[in-house]
């Protein structure tokens, strides 16, 4: 729900946890065999036809899409409204509200990236047949920074300036600076009523955030609290569908009655956060369900706070990935479902350095490692130099039972390098407030989508005016400051094309690596399930929810 | 949990540790087992691990969800494959730690606020006992909770939360007892001789009251089990790698159809610490009530 | 009897605002307070956090804050959830529903079984089913509601499949046959402690007035023990009952939150985990209060029900 939980994905609550592992936000890529894409699809029926029942393990509460969520609150804002374009599962946008994608080749960006022209899809209605026009659009680019909204994400709409209504049908604005990712960040602001929202004195509590009114596939109906959420075909759909009559959001808070509920067909789709690993080798030979494994943007791993005095030595932090056994944590831990990883990119994306260095597991390594630093074992066997003892606390959300597990079987693995690692769990509330914004740790284990739908940039967890404990703003806790770093990510956002972005992106992954201000461990992939005969249901590893194209989704009529 | 701990009024003087309260204590075949199953336990949790031919810290991946019985593991292993048995006797000892710290803690707090209640009685006693109405009108769970969710959790502030959720009732028994006893001849004696107020309440009253203040610190010990338990079952307890009865709970409800032991052993030792405490605290109020000398 | 009820509300209202104030304290005790939900939205800098701290008058003495609070409380404005911006009431309306329903099945199931334990007990006293149902109440009341509810899912839903695992009703079902299943086991297991509690108090009840005259008399004059037993014990020992039934609710209440947990029904217990996991502090605000106040008026209305039963309240 802050920007923490919106980017991650990794602040399990309990259930969450309860669920497995505090993956969050992760989401799929294609995967065409597995999803029977080759086989020829049956079409989708001419009108609306029959239901289907999504489970989430975490329950939709916030249906104004622009407020701080979490990822299950996405499910409903796919469903209800639309952003300008999408981002399909390449990474590529298509046009939803807006006519065409504004690149620098259609002029729609202007070559120094600073002016912006969109142009407007006509006879769009909103759900209660007002018409949508530009004046929404100016709306909500104007909502999500007004500073009495409890908005979930300014970055990016911050820069925009002179936001003028040419016609009904188009907008320009200028931006304060070139920012390379904003077409990413828009693939996901979702485009709001302003004849709804604009007489409210306060948009924060209008009854519009109870009962949304959109301009995508479905209509809100209703929302049973603590239950379900029912919403109904958008008849007057301009898009893609939607080609079922009603969709149901049902939250299941325990992941073993989710799965149970899937076995039965209570439930049609298994939302996030999905099955769990241990049960994949069952559901996947079960009778009349499509399992599949899908990968997800988010990346877990051990994270320094840089500014403690026993990480300031990049030997350590060397030595540390020699003694973590990625392989077993993934084999053993995670039954093998997760794909091991050198860089917080996620692998699919166009951006990925695949050139890193491959990480061993060589304890002798490590220990050597310390022992050439200066790091010798005292009486107790903890190493120590200078009078720093190489000890430290490791933490991460009270009651994520794999988390836990890991935890405890890095400890073992330290230990035998003599390093003493502690384990410090906290409830959420304590967790991810000051101890994690204001740097307050010494070491954490997290899932974290560094990503902001398929844009490389990572400015937000990197960059050394991103520190809040140093009176900057962004999620860089880990208090990593590398000039070369902030140069390449400066020039990363202001490159608008893809080829040329790419190298100062391969370059920080490099550095990255080196540095190791984080260990990276995996990159998840959770296993997903659906009924047969449900067809559309397409992964995308650049949207956080399965029920980012629902719209399309129907039912293969027997 | 609601071990209800208003005993009689039983007003026991000078010498209530006599042989006749002792043989109706032991008479009382239920409490004496309890005593035997609370010393098996504590002696089990105090040198098992060292006789118990693997470290409950000590992590096997290979034999990770063993089912019970499976080579030298008695009760089976958890997901990381380390022993459920030592990690019992581990987490009893922290389990019944907790639980008896609380006990004092809350004794000693509901004992201070009782007697002073019910010493001065008037208004301080009405705005104190009134106090532990309200604080009794939360379900004890909902307030621990929200107090265990805004703390870094330790065993000790666990501790303290508990105990700070459960001292009311012997406020309220304390409070009765000293009421009844204010008036009563040697305190009148005592405050004739100019006795300080403090050495009335705590050398005179409270001593007297011993008898309702030991059952309910029993049943208090069964009380804070529990409560650790729960706390610790919904992740906000006691953390890991620190084993808890509670915390070894946490998580078993993921793996119920697959490894059912997980779930099954910590909820029967807790359960047969609980049952043992109460036992003793049920036989305690017998044999400490005035009143069953009648039958 | 009027002075008595004026007594017994005017304790209740004094005791509802030291509830407020534990409150009120617990809030303020929340890290960040309740500034925090603004804390964490990006891009937030200090000043605009003074801002809207001067907004919501948390510059003010804490003593004003608190007179303050408590008097848009009484109005009914609980403030609103962090989570999706509704009224805290309406949110615990949402929820309370099913926990009622919950709370109530249990209370029924224990009032029953209880009550037929406790007479039967009392009846043949020192018999097997009294030892039994004395040893049995002691060892419930001991068992951890959410393991007990782990077993019983264990048993009846994964082993023997007889009964769902959660959840409050099937979408698309919702018979009263469909709730009947959900609802069985989350009760029994909920209802376990009660069971006991009713058992042993009713019991001592029962013992205590077929040792009194009066019951005597009947019986000497001929009454079938069975019409005694109907006509005057359970009839005198119900009364306390009515007490104990109001003294109950925060254990079943602190109960149904465990209970509810473990069979991911949809109720107040569920929601104040779950406000807790999201740091939904208006929310656990609202839900301690709204338990504390429920547990107030229920004794409140034991006391007021059993003044009118009573005649030597009801008399005075």
């Amino acid at each position: 729900m802050s920007e923490k939980h919106r980017n991650s994905i990794f602040h399990p609550t309990r259930r969450q946890a309860l669920a497995m592992m505090g993956l969050v936000g992760a989401s799929g890529l294609v995967m065409p065999g597995i999803l029977g894409r080759d086989k020829a699809y049956a079409a989708p029926p001419s009108t609306p036809k029959g239901q289907v029942i999504i489970g989430f393990s975490q329950e939709p509460t916030v249906f104004n899409p622009h407020m701080l969520h979490i990822e299950v609150d996405e499910g409903i804002h796919f469903s209800v409204f639309d952003p300008l374009f999408n981002v399909d599962p390449d990474g590529k946008f298509t046009p939803a509200l807006a006519v065409e994608v504004p690149t620098v080749e259609n002029g729609g960006i202007s070559a120094d990236g600073l002016n912006w022209k969109v142009k407007l899809r006509d006879g769009v209605t909103w759900h209660d047949g007002k018409p949508f026009t530009a004046e929404d659009v100016k709306f909500t680019l104007e909502l999500v920074v007004d500073p009495n909204f409890r908005s979930g994400r300014r970055a990016g709409h911050d820069l925009v300036r002179d936001i003028k209504v040419v016609s009904p049908t188009e907008i320009t604005w200028r931006m304060d600076k070139p920012y390379a990712p904003y077409p990413s960040i828009l693939a996901s602001t979702f485009i709001v009523p302003k004849h709804v929202l604009e007489p409210e004195a306060d948009r924060n509590t209008a009854p519009f955030n109870n009962a949304p009114i959109g301009t995508g596939p479905f209509k809100w109906v209703e929302r049973v609290a603590g239950d379900h959420i029912e919403l109904a075909a958008n008849a007057v759909y301009y898009g893609d569908g939607p080609y079922l009559e009603r969709v149901i959001y049902k939250y299941i808070p325990d992941l073993t009655v989710l799965y149970t509920q899937f076995k039965t067909g209570d439930i049609d789709v298994t939302g996030l956060q999905w099955i769990t690993p241990d049960h994949y080798d069952e559901a996947k030979v079960l009778d009349g369900k499509d399992v599949v494994i899908v990968p997800g943007a988010t990346i877990e791993s051990v994270t320094f706070n840089m500014e403690k005095p026993q990480f300031k030595d990049v030997a350590v932090r060397q030595a540390l990935y020699f003694a973590l056994d990625k392989a077993t944590i993934i084999d053993a831990l995670y039954y093998g479902l997760p794909t091991p990883t050198e860089s917080y990119m996620p692998q699919q994306s166009f951006y990925f350095n695949p050139d890193l260095p491959k990480h061993e597991f060589d304890i002798e390594k490590a220990k050597k490692l310390l022992d050439d630093a200066g790091w010798k074992p005292g009486e107790d066997g903890i190493r120590a130099k200078d009078g720093i003892r190489l000890s430290f606390s490791n933490s991460t959300t009270a009651g994520n039972h794999i988390r836990e597990q890991v935890q405890q079987f890095m400890q073992q693995s330290f230990k035998d390098i003599g390093v003493e690692m502690t384990i410090s769990n906290l409830p959420p509330a304590v967790m991810w407030g000051e101890y994690w914004m204001q740097s307050k740790f010494e070491s954490v284990v997290v899932g974290i989508n560094f990503l902001t739908g398929p844009d490389p940039d990572t400015s937000d967890y990197f960059l050394s005016t991103s520190i809040n404990a140093k009176g900057g703003a962004g999620q860089n806790t880990s208090q990593y400051s590398s000039p070369e770093v902030d140069t390449l990510l400066g020039e990363g956002g202001r490159v608008f094309v893809p080829e040329e972005r790419k190298k100062a992106y391969l370059k920080i992954q490099e550095v990255i690596r080196n540095d190791l201000p984080l260990l990276p461990i995996f990159q998840y992939a959770t296993v997903r399930g659906h009924k047969k005969g449900m067809t559309g249901f397409t992964p995308n590893v650049n949207n956080r929810i399965d029920s980012w194209n629902v719209g399309s989704w129907y039912w293969e009529q027997a | 949990m609601t071990v209800s701990t208003t005993s009689a009024n039983s007003s026991v003087k000078s010498g209530w540790w006599n042989s006749r309260t002792f043989r109706r204590f032991v008479r009382h075949r239920l409490a004496a087992l309890g005593v035997v199953m609370v010393a098996v336990l504590t002696v089990a949790c105090v040198i098992g691990p060292y006789i118990l031919p693997y470290n409950d810290l000590y992590i096997d991946l290979r034999a990770r969800f063993s089912p019970p019985l499976t080579g030298y593991h008695f009760l089976g292993t958890d997901p990381l494959g380390r022993d459920i048995a030592a990690r019992l006797l581990m987490a009893g000892r922290i389990s019944m730690l907790v639980g008896f710290s609380a006990m004092i803690l809350s004794t000693l707090i509901g004992a201070t606020i009782g007697v002073v209640a019910g010493y001065y009685g008037g208004r301080v006693g009405t705005v104190l006992m009134r106090f532990v109405d309200a604080v009794l009108s939360f379900p004890s769970i909902f307030l621990l909770l929200a107090l265990a969710a805004f703390i870094k959790p330790s065993p000790i502030m666990i501790t303290v939360i508990i105990a700070i959720t459960s001292w009311m009732e012997v406020a309220r028994i304390v409070e009765a007892e000293v009421r009844s006893l204010r008036e009563r001849d040697f305190i009148m004696a005592a405050r004739m001789l100019g006795l300080s107020n403090r050495w009335i309440m705590f050398r005179e009253l409270l001593p007297n009251a011993m008898g309702p203040i030991i059952v309910a610190a029993t049943l208090t010990v069964a009380r804070a089990i529990l409560l650790e338990a729960y706390v610790s079952f919904l992740g906000y307890g006691i953390q890991p790698p620190l084993p808890s009865w509670g915390n070894m709970l946490n998580g078993a409800q993921q793996y119920l159809q697959s490894a059912p032991w997980l779930a099954i052993v910590p909820g029967v030792a807790i359960t047969l610490a609980v049952t043992s405490f109460n036992f003793i605290g049920d036989g305690l109020r017998d044999a400490l009530d005035a009143r069953s000398d009648l039958n | 009897m009027t002075r008595y009820i004026l007594n017994r509300l005017g304790q209740s209202l004094v005791l509802l605002v030291l509830v407020s104030m534990i409150g009120f304290a617990v809030l303020n005790l929340a890290p960040g307070g309740p500034l925090s939900q603004f804390a964490l939205t990006p891009g937030m800098t200090q000043a605009d956090l003074d801002r809207i701290s001067a907004q919501m008058g948390l510059d003010r003495p804490l003593i004003v804050q608190y007179a303050d609070w408590a008097w848009r409380l009484l109005r009914g404005d609980w403030g609103r959830s962090f989570r999706d911006s509704r009224p805290v009431l309406d949110v615990i309306g949402g929820h309370f529903g099913a926990t009622l329903l919950l709370m109530g099945t249990a209370t029924v199931i224990s009032v029953v079984v209880g009550t037929w334990v406790g007479i039967k007990g009392a009846t043949k006293r020192y018999s097997i089913f009294d030892y039994t149902a004395t040893v049995g109440a002691m060892v419930a009341l001991s068992i951890p509601t959410f393991w007990f509810g782990l077993v019983a899912i264990y048993i009846f839903s994964l082993k023997l499949g007889w009964l769902p695992a959660g959840n409050m009703y099937t979408i698309g079902d919702g018979s009263i046959l469909d709730y009947a299943k959900h609802l069985i086991m989350p009760a029994l297991v909920l209802a376990l402690v009660d069971v006991a509690v009713w058992s042993r108090y009713m019991r001592t009840a029962t013992l205590d007035v077929i040792n009194q005259d009066f019951v005597r008399t009947a019986r000497a004059k001929g009454m079938t023990p069975r019409r005694v037993l109907m006509k005057h014990v359970v009839g005198n020992a119900l009364l306390p009952m009515i007490t104990l039934a109001g003294l109950q609710v925060p254990t079943l209440l602190g109960g149904a939150l465990v209970t509810e947990t473990v069979f991911t029904w949809p109720g107040m217990g569920r929601l104040f985990l779950d406000s807790l996991g999201y740091q939904d502090y208006p929310v656990v605000m609202g839900l301690l209060m709204f338990s504390a106040i429920l547990v107030l008026l229920s004794n409140l209305a034991a006391d007021l029900l059993t003044a009118f039963v009573d005649p030597r309240i009801r008399l005075t």
